[in-house]
């Protein structure tokens, strides 16, 4: 490989790899901080992502469009989207635990996929959408404009983590941990655990939408193989469960690793006979599986455990 | 060699532990009885016994040999049945199934066992058929005790029989109590109507906050003024 | 006439046989989550195993299908207890979200392990083509009368199993009270293997079922996995009997949902149909998470 091909592997790695923390750090709001089993995450990266192409791409005959909004102003309407539908979606099924809420969310992240098959006029169909810009594209020769494009993910991503980390550390995350851990006891000593529960929903929701719109940007094109729960939904889950679930940089971490993996081995097969390359890629998602178990059963907590927030003046007393 | 010997259980929930080294003995054919204040212990040790609660220290023999931590089936296998305070019988299976699985174990001459259990309690003959969750407390109550009696136990360990039951049901059960002993089975009890429970039992043992706070026969403890004005409702 | 014998051949017959197989995959996850407390995600894919294992007998050897059915089950059977031994028994005693997520990497890889095996193709059994039995104008498949057939004779021998045999009620018996049944001397583990080779056997049942009357492919599982969820929810999760309601009104209301009802359209386009199932679902999580017949508490 050249060195201006290996370069490009690197940033497409680092790109996806930031697009999946994204998605990591918004199920780490819902599910590491307060307990949500959301098991229907394509469904916010689907509407970040097709409202986001709808409002940014060209006009087109077969899918609604034609808008041409700037991204800074897409992505912003593409996460109030995701929003509001999490907010309709977790007013009512939040009261729903554990099991249920896996079921009722993958439920209609299914039904949004098959609305989203069907809609041709609205989403393209399996046509998809086409020609959606990357930022920097025109403005920069490639590589720089690859480059830049992975810089704006990673100052997106370090920005969701700051706030993560802080939003831990505070009332709120200390609220919704306890809420977690027991709704009863948190709901006895006064916390309204349906309004905390919604709004670490909607804000993890709208995180995966964040990431949904910068997927349908960097590939430029979006269709219905691009919302698969398969590569959405499960690998998420598998990521944050390795990386440590309640830790934000676990959450980092866990995607960055996985994907890591999974393109490092597309790399790998890639040079192996024609019949085997597709198979390959069965493999894979076979390790991807038994390397969630050997995290579930070895390192229950995950790779980077969940820990409780320093508090303020600790370290001076643990001197 | 006592039937039953309990030796400094430390044992507890989660991080918490709530007996902090517990003596208690019971007997071959003889009835212990476990009295004492609500939250004391009393089913944490019948628990801790039965793995429902986990054991950090001492010990438990059975005929001698050690059983700490043995799996339940294990328990019920060398003779020894359990009967929770809450949630005894199975709501939803039949009387009769309710029976049938207190012999899971030794599944041989099922029909027998039933007819000995019914001779004990004859109430439940003619609601066989029906749900156990249907029946009334007192009922329910004699199924969880035939259920246990299905294994031929020698030691039976009944946690508060008579809690919530009327005083007409309460005398039956512990009549029933000692017609079981009588045939030679051992009895661990805790009761809340303690002075009932010590007036059939053998031994007696007060617990509170986890601790033995008095042991003794049976007889000395009613006849202790001390116990009787703490723990005895005066 | 034609008309209502075109309603029951094109839309309730298939419905009923639809409603069948997805009753034959909701029991497992039905019993399961009565016994294990968790939801199973992979039971989908058990039942794309078991009709992907018939077809090793009936590609290599010509087998009938339905000769190669009871292979698929012992097979599907023992393959389920060896991923309970090695990814569901590590967690007996941790919460049961846990298992959950432990089936969700069970199911990534029983699909790319069927992949891998099989390649990705879509797959037939080759029966032949049979040619319906008419009653004037009605078309009855024969397959349709043997799938609905063995099901209604596997469903009676469930109810045999758990009403009249000493696992069987301590299989209610764990359902019922888990910790009730342990200190009772019930062999929970024991119970435990039984509910995976009764709920793999009949989903590897539906799944070569499924093969009998269309076609298979490896992603079938997930395709199936909703129904059977909004099947076992609808009959009252934890219930077997409720599952096999539940499973029969969901193949119906999916088939007929797409009839003609209130015009020359169907009611619900046919690409909407999948989404009948899992809307069902979700309306019944809200509304009665118990079931729609008298259930448990
Ligand atoms: N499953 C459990 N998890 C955590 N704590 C428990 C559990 N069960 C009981 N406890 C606590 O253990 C302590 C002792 O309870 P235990 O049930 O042994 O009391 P007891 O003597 O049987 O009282 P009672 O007369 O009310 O039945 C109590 O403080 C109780 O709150
Ligand atoms: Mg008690």
């Amino acid at each position: 490989m050249t060195l201006l091909g290996f370069s490009s592997y690197l940033i497409a790695l680092g790109t996806m790899s930031g697009i999946y923390a994204l998605l990591c750090l918004g199920l780490n709001l819902q599910w590491g901080f307060a307990g949500l089993f959301n098991a229907g995450i394509a469904a916010f990266f689907a509407i970040g992502a097709y409202v986001a192409a709808i409002l940014a791409s060209a006009d087109s005959a077969v899918h609604l469009g034609g808008f041409g909004l700037p991204v800074a102003l897409a992505w912003p309407v593409a996460m109030a989207a995701a929003g509001a539908l999490a907010w309709v979606i977790g007013r009512i099924c939040l009261t729903l635990q554990g099991d249920y809420l896996a079921m009722a969310s993958i439920g209609i992240a299914e039904v949004l996929r098959i609305i989203i098959k069907n809609e041709e006029w609205l989403t393209g169909g399996t046509r998809g959408i086409a020609a959606i810009p990357r930022p920097f594209e025109t403005l920069l020769p490639a590589p720089w404009n690859n480059l830049a494009f992975l810089g704006l993910i990673v100052v997106l991503v370090a920005i969701v983590y700051l706030a993560a980390e802080r939003a831990w550390a505070s009332p709120w995350g200390r609220s919704l941990r306890a809420i977690r851990d027991s709704d009863v006891a948190a709901a006895a000593i006064g916390k309204n655990v349906a309004q905390f529960r919604l709004e670490a929903f909607v804000l993890g929701a709208m995180v995966m939408a964040l990431a949904g719109a910068l997927s349908a940007h960097y590939f430029k094109f979006l269709g219905t193989t691009a919302i698969e729960p398969l590569m959405v939904t499960f690998l998420v889950w598998v990521m944050l469960i390795v990386g440590g679930s309640g830790n934000n940089r676990g959450a980092i971490l866990g995607a960055m690793l996985i994907w890591l993996i999974w393109s490092a081995t597309e790399l790998l097969t890639n040079r192996l006979p024609a019949e085997w390359i597709t198979r390959s890629s069965y493999i894979r998602v076979l390790l991807i599986g038994l390397l969630l178990q050997v995290v579930l059963q070895k390192f229950g907590k995950g790779l980077l455990p969940e820990k409780p927030p320093r508090l303020v003046g600790e370290r001076r007393e643990t001197r | 060699m006592s039937l039953l010997s309990v030796e400094n259980l430390v044992a507890g929930y989660g991080p918490v532990d709530i007996l902090q080294g517990v003596n208690l003995t019971v007997e071959a054919g003889r009835i212990a009885v476990i009295v004492g204040p609500n939250g004391a212990g009393k089913s944490t040790a019948m628990k801790a016994i039965f793995g429902l609660a986990q054991v950090r220290g001492g010990r438990v023999l059975f005929e001698g040999q050690e059983i700490t931590r043995l799996p339940a089936d294990t328990l019920c296998g060398r003779g020894i049945a359990y009967v929770p305070q809450e949630r005894n019988v199975f709501r939803s299976l039949s009387v009769r199934e309710n029976l049938e699985m207190g012999a899971f174990l030794k599944p041989g001459n099922i029909a027998r066992r039933i007819a000995e259990v019914l001779t004990l309690f004859p109430p439940l003959r003619e609601k066989l058929a029906q749900a156990a969750g249907e029946l009334s407390g007192g009922q329910r109550q004699m199924v969880a005790m035939g259920r246990a009696l299905m294994l031929e136990p020698k030691l039976l360990m009944l946690d508060e029989p008579t809690a919530g039951l009327s005083p007409l049901y309460m005398d039956q059960i512990f009549d029933r109590i000692i017609a079981v002993n009588k045939s030679g089975v051992g009895v661990l009890l805790v009761e809340q109507n303690a002075k009932q429970a010590l007036a059939i039992a053998h031994t007696g043992y007060v617990l509170a906050t986890g601790r033995n706070r008095f042991t003794d026969t049976a007889a000395n403890l009613l006849a202790n003024r001390e116990v009787a004005e703490s723990f005895l409702g005066g | 006439m034609a008309a209502l014998s075109d309603f029951i051949n094109l839309y309730l017959l298939p419905g009923l046989v639809v409603g069948c197989i997805y009753a034959l995959g909701a029991i497992g996850i039905s019993l399961l989550f009565g016994i294990l407390r968790f939801a199973h995600f992979a039971h989908g894919d058990m039942m794309t195993l078991g009709a992907y294992l018939a077809i090793i007998f009936t590609a290599s050897w010509g087998w009938s299908p339905y000769a190669a059915l009871p292979v698929a089950v012992i097979g599907a059977a023992i393959v389920a207890l060896g991923l309970d031994r090695a990814f569901y028994k590590p967690f007996r005693r941790a919460p049961g979200i846990v298992s959950v997520i432990a089936s969700f990497g069970v199911m990534l890889m029983l699909r790319s392990a069927i992949q891998l095996i099989w390649g990705v193709d879509v797959k037939t059994y080759d029966i032949g083509i049979r040619f319906p039995m008419e009653f004037g104008l009605l078309k009855i498949a024969p397959r349709q009368v043997t799938i609905v057939l063995v099901t209604a004779a596997l469903v009676v021998a469930l109810h045999l199993f758990l009403t009249r045999t000493r696992l069987g009620k301590a299989m209610r018996a764990v359902s019922d009270d888990a910790d009730l049944a342990r200190v009772s001397g019930i062999n929970v583990e024991q119970v435990i293997r039984w509910t995976w080779i009764i709920g793999a056997g009949l989903a590897a049942a539906g799944g070569v079922f499924i093969g009998i009357q269309t076609k298979v492919h490896p992603n079938m599982g997930w395709d199936l996995l909703l129904p059977l969820f909004a099947a076992a929810v609808l009959g009252g999760i934890g219930r077997p009997y409720g599952a096999v309601a539940g499973g029969l009104a969901i193949g119906l209301a999916q088939e007929l949902a797409t009839y003609r009802w209130f015009s020359d359209e169907p009611f619900v386009d046919p690409g909407y149909k999948p989404a009948v199932a899992f809307s069902v679902m979700v309306v019944m999580l809200i509304w009665r998470p118990t079931g729609l017949f008298k259930g448990r508490s």
